[in-house]
């Protein structure tokens, strides 16, 4: 690849100030978000079809789209996971026709937290940092443990203190600092700004937040490309923060700017669960002033943000492209997971269960037509989220070592042909 | 000497009151307003805040007695 820059600028999202490409999130004069700009008109003559797919599969194929100025350097076989079609599900679910983005395979951490952190790394090495950290309660913890270990990155990872022992685990394997921090999610939330503030480290979701946000877009960027350079008629995303479902939208806007696929209507829809639904809720009232949630409460936890930073420009992308949101609660998430696991052979964590619960209500009140195509995101392997679902999928049944107790057992089950 | 930048979310029963004019007098903190929307519903406001370091920590706790909501400017640097 060549060493040509495409990532021109960072830029304010709210008055179009430009800045230059340092470790820097908000605007001096609004505080509004800084977000990635690039040369299109370069990228134009440089990025086609063809360029792209003879490029190895990962989401670095698109490198000319993502902010950083040289060769990636950290998590450079991250992304291009696979497209699944089930018509099982779109059955189940009383759609014509349904895509999986089959995130729960995404390397090497099992979430698309691998796709942000990638870039937000290979920028920040980029930038000189030799420390690297993030405030998380999972996936994020996780992926930055890996990603960073990997490069020989040092990493501090900073939790609140009474998350689940296998989260924690699943960061400390990696040899990265992991901080528990006691007290009130808003006063841990402000230490962490605080740090991030007074320490020269790179902090993925704080100083290298617009690189580490662009990193989603390469989810839209794989969603068109393997639908054969098209976009979906629907997408549903999970809702956080609301950045993936911008970043999305933003994704598929490049594609069609870019002549990379053709012009076509599509609509990006949201999911929230009920117990923190800030961004759910101000759609469906029909307002751009997304309410903060004080208590969340669902085990939906990637997806419990009370204070979602990007739900005003979540809320403007599904208006704009003609697409809604929609929430469920705690018993349809486990339901959802089990669609999914019973009908695609794909076990998501609970925030892939929000996705299909919500796309169910979609299709069922017609915002998603039964006659029309639709992909579901699924963010992150339901191995990480196992306490949702125990003792709500069954129990195996156990016999002694005996064939008679075995053919008693199914008897009624299968017909046994001797 | 330190500035913090702070997002205020005022509950509706708040919005008539000045508390930014409070604040300026109660603690030896300078506010300046970078941007705000306030509906008969929600106040928001974007504030930097500079002082002694004691003084912005007793602000910001006076401020969340009374019910505002007080976050980073980043709003959420803890993520799933």
């Amino acid at each position: 690849m060549s060493k040509k820059s495409w990532f021109s600028n960072l830029k304010c999202r709210e008055c179009g100030r430009l800045y230059e490409k340092e470790a820097i999130h908000i605007c001096e004069f609004d505080f509004g978000p800084l977000e990635a700009a690039y040369d299109y008109e370069a990228i134009r003559g440089v990025l086609t079809r063809e360029v792209i797919e003879s490029r190895p599969k990962s989401m670095w194929r698109y490198r000319e789209l993502l902010p950083i100025d040289g060769d990636p350097t950290v998590g450079t076989q991250v992304g291009f996971t696979p497209l699944v079609k089930s018509d099982r599900l779109a059955k189940k679910l009383g759609i014509r026709e349904l895509w999986i983005k089959n995130d729960t395979v995404n390397y090497p951490t099992l979430s698309f937290k691998d796709r942000v952190v990638s870039v937000a790394l290979s920028r920040a090495r980029e930038l000189g940092f030799e420390v690297v950290a993030c405030a998380s309660t999972g996936n994020l913890a996780n992926s930055v443990a890996a990603n960073a270990a990997a490069a020989g990155l040092k990493s501090y990872v900073l939790i609140p203190a009474n998350l689940e022992q296998g989260k924690i685990l699943g960061s400390l394997v990696y040899g990265t600092n992991v901080i528990g921090i006691n007290g009130p999610y808003d006063q841990v939330n402000r230490l962490c700004s605080e740090i991030a503030g007074k320490y020269g480290w790179g902090f993925v979701n704080v100083n290298l937040r617009p690189y580490y946000a662009e990193g989603s877009k390469s989810m839209g960027f794989e969603i068109a490309e393997q639908s054969g350079w098209q976009l979906p008629r629907h997408t549903v995303v999970p809702m956080a923060s609301g950045s993936l479902l911008t970043k999305i939208h933003k994704a598929y806007k490049e594609f069609v700017d870019l002549g990379l696929v053709e012009v076509s209507d599509f609509a990006i829809h949201g999911a929230q669960a009920t117990g923190c639904s800030p961004i759910s809720t101000a759609f469906k009232r029909a307002t751009e002033m997304v309410r903060p949630v004080q208590n969340p409460e669902t085990i939906a936890k990637s997806l419990a943000i009370g204070t979602p930073a990007d739900g005003y420009y979540a809320l403007r992308s599904m208006k704009e492209t003609g697409g809604s949101a929609e929430d469920c609660t705690d018993e349809e998430i486990v339901e959802g997971i089990k669609l999914l696991a019973e009908h695609a052979g794909i076990f998501a964590e609970t925030a892939g269960g929000v996705t299909v619960a919500c796309a169910k209500k979609l299709i069922e009140t017609g915002k998603i037509p039964s006659n029309e195509s639709a992909v579901l995101c699924i963010t992150g392997h339901g191995l990480k989220t196992q306490e949702a679902i125990i003792g709500k999928v069954g129990e195996p049944r156990v016999i002694g070592p005996s064939l008679r107790e075995f053919e008693a057992l199914v008897a009624d089950e299968v017909a046994i042909k001797s | 000497m330190e500035t913090t930048r702070l997002w205020l979310m005022y509950p509706a029963k708040l919005i008539t009151r000045p508390i930014i004019h409070d604040l300026g007098h109660k603690f030896a903190v300078t506010t300046n307003v970078r941007q705000a929307s306030v509906t008969d519903e929600i106040g928001l406001v974007c504030l930097e805040l500079s002082g002694e370091r004691g003084e912005i920590k007793r602000s910001i706790a006076w401020m969340e007695d009374l019910g505002v909501k007080v976050e980073p400017v980043e709003i959420n640097t803890i993520e799933g």
